[in-house]
């Protein structure tokens, strides 16, 4: 029997459902394989109470809304994969922990703002259980449906533990960073993009959240002998997700 | 009283719903909601430095990200004073036809079409015309295809930067996507044929203003210094940098929502806009497609803005090609990019995203960081002219049953393509209410 799934968005760009309708060799396959219930991006009608085999989800969670869409999602799934990097790590609106946020609301919404269902960023994991991650800002397509056919199998996928730059080495590209001087964040960012930025002579902004064993001080370091100061490090290294805590302590 | 809320429209990018209240079959209310949460991105922007903009703004909204990018490079440059190259503006040009193919394949065929077949989704049509949606996977990928091969991505394109682009498409990638485009041109016509083939759908008609960038020669999504206004006929231009004149927002009665109007009338922005300000530049295979599929003026109909977007991948498809032949005779492996040099200043831009006009403006000061950044959205522009859109629809169809009206009452706001990811940026004043 084919699994129920369902694909939900919390807040954010969308972009990570986007890339699920961006599989278009792969999409009326998948639409073969799995019993697609409630996608609310892509289809009317959805059943919004049934159990669910698999649900995955964007976004991050920012209004007491996302919190109740996503509480019930939980309830209903047996395996739940947050997809993205604002559903796996806050994204760049979890940068509001940096800015007074209320501050920002009255200022954007005036005193209107005061009233309005907003709540500080928060990554998926910190309101619920996650069973398994896909991030990226997007999710690479190939990343999706590789955790798909494993799902299917019956399978969690091995979540992956190597930084951007391991990938970059094998792309055989010089360093942006010790060799151009560019502000690269590739040594302390989860690879699976297959370093495509650097490749491309883009330095790496860190959109996939940082590597499980990231070597802060040392990047931090790096950055400093081309002449990037701390403050400024930090504030790149952050932008889709915070430095693992007692570093960012550390620089702080 | 009778209420007809649609809770979370579905096939749409974002969340978003509409409620219309009906006494004694007449409209009381209409409101297109917004469920969207705030993300204050134009506030998470400032203090950054200039290379960390347009990757933020970018994210405002995946499905118009080439358009966000790129109206934010432009706003920074015209801060800067930075003036990008002949061959920048080329690859610009086919990264926006790139991500208007994409978003228009999306949306014709996988977010509306379902409404005119009575399906749920796509994807239950693949069952009895899998043809058709093939079709449009085909498009769909192509666009993508543009995207990838000048932004470096799908979904928030990476190469294109402050001045130009940090990396440019080799020759070998150029020669595969002109393939990929000649052979599309075939599947763009038949996608025309099946726009024009759709039953009509009555959903009201009504005179309304069109709101678009103004294009000095060619038709297209980028390029020019000022926008037009069009209503009965008659067009007013503004300079983008006084877009506020136009865009500034005004309480309305039935809502707390403030809202843009032009002169009073509610304007709409998209792909009919488009063609209502700039269809003297459409090239002959754009007018031979606009007489297909039936438009001509005065666009009172909004499921035009649908055949509108058909006509626009043919046109894209065709001129994508010859961009890409353009960049195989002049280009080269690398980009001459101008120097940057931040500075204090400001700089407004304007561009067409796939479902409308879109104006980031931006105040960097003299530390080179950015002090303010202003987004204007397509939906958010659409906002007022959606509600009389569905007032006009339920004031015409009070006397169907709720299911119906709900149906087109749906079809119309679809019709405006609406990306609420967007629309929230000033939109949200609305949730308190």
């Amino acid at each position: 029997m084919k699994p129920t799934v369902g694909l939900f968005g919390l807040t954010g760009c969308a972009g990570d459902q986007l890339v699920v309708l961006n599989c278009e060799d792969q999409l009326l396959d998948l639409a073969r394989l799995l019993d697609l219930r409630d996608f609310t991006m892509a289809a009317s009608e959805p059943d919004e109470d049934c159990p669910l085999d698999i649900a995955f989800v964007e976004g991050a969670v920012l209004s007491a809304r996302d919190e109740r869409v996503l509480r019930r999602v939980r309830e209903r799934a047996r395996c739940l994969v947050a997809i993205g990097t604002c559903a796996v790590w806050g994204g760049v609106a979890a940068l509001d922990r940096l800015h007074d946020r209320m501050g920002l609301v009255r200022e954007v919404y005036g005193d209107a703002g005061a009233a309005f269902d907003t709540l500080p960023a928060r990554a998926v994991h910190e309101v619920v259980p996650v069973d398994y991650t896909i991030t990226g800002c997007p999710i690479e397509p190939a990343e999706f449906l590789s955790a798909v056919g494993q799902l299917l199998l019956g399978n969690l996928p091995i979540p992956r533990d190597t930084p951007v730059c391991a990938e970059c080495r094998m792309n055989e590209v010089g360093c942006l960073l010790l060799d151009r001087g560019l502000p690269c964040c590739g040594s302390v960012t989860l690879g699976g993009c297959g370093a495509r930025c650097p490749a491309l002579g883009v330095p790496c902004i860190g959109c996939r959240g940082p590597a499980p064993d990231a070597n802060v001080e040392g990047a931090l370091a790096a950055f400093a002998a081309h002449g990037v100061p701390a403050e400024e490090a930090r504030r790149r290294l952050e932008m889709f997700a915070p430095l693992p805590a007692p570093v960012a302590a550390e620089v702080a | 009283m009778s209420r007809i809320v649609i809770e979370h429209l579905a096939r749409v990018e974002g969340h978003g719903g509409a409620t219309v209240e009906l006494v004694d079959g007449e409209v009381e209310d209409v409101r297109f909601d917004v469920f969207e949460g705030a993300r204050l991105l134009e506030g998470l922007v400032r203090g950054r430095t200039y290379d960390e903009v347009a990757p933020i703004t970018s994210r405002i909204c995946a499905i118009c990200s080439s358009a966000h990018t790129l109206v934010s490079l432009m706003a920074t440059e015209r801060a800067f004073g930075v003036v990008p190259s002949v061959r920048t503006a080329r690859l610009r040009d086919l990264l926006l036809r790139g991500e208007n193919i994409e978003s228009h394949a999306l949306h014709l065929f996988l977010l509306a079409l379902p409404d005119y077949v009575g399906a749920p989704s796509a994807l239950a049509i693949a069952e009895t015309r899998r043809e058709a949606v093939e079709l449009a996977l085909r498009l769909k990928r192509l666009g993508n295809r543009i995207q990838e091969t000048v932004g470096g991505r799908a979904v928030h394109p990476v190469t294109a930067v402050v001045g130009g682009f940090a990396s440019v498409p080799t020759e070998e990638a150029l020669l595969e996507l002109r393939g990929a485009l000649e052979a599309a041109q075939s599947d763009a016509a038949t996608a025309l044929e099946l726009i024009a083939q759709l039953p009509p759908v009555d959903v009201g008609r009504s005179p309304t203003a069109y709101a678009a960038l103004r294009l000095p020669d060619t038709y297209g999504y980028m390029g020019g210094h000022e926008f037009a206004i069009a209503a009965d006929g008659r067009a007013v231009t503004v300079p983008i940098e006084a877009y506020r004149s136009v865009t500034r927002e005004r309480t309305v009665p039935h809502s707390h929502a403030k809202h843009s109007r032009w002169n009073g009338t509610p304007f709409m922005v998209g792909a009919l806009a488009r063609l209502a300000v700039n269809d003297a530049h459409l090239p002959p295979i754009g007018v031979r497609a606009m007489e297909q599929v039936g438009l001509a003026r005065p666009f009172e109909d909004p499921l035009d803005n649908n055949r509108a977007q058909a006509v626009e991948l043919v046109v894209d498809v065709e001129h994508a090609r010859a961009l890409v032949d353009e960049e195989l005779a002049a280009g080269g492996d690398v980009e001459e990019r101008p120097p940057v040099h931040p500075r204090e200043g400001a700089g407004t831009a304007a561009v067409e995203a796939p479902r409308g006009l879109l104006i980031h403006s931006y105040e960097y000061g003299k530390d080179g960081r950015l002090r303010r950044a202003d987004v204007v959205t397509p939906t958010a522009l659409n906002a007022v002219s959606i509600e009389h859109r569905l007032r006009r629809a339920a004031e015409q169809h009070h006397d169907l049953d709720a299911p119906t009206l709900r149906h087109h009452l749906e079809m119309v706001v679809r019709a405006y393509d609406p990306c609420i990811s967007c629309a929230v940026h000033v939109l949200d004043r609305r949730r308190a209410t």
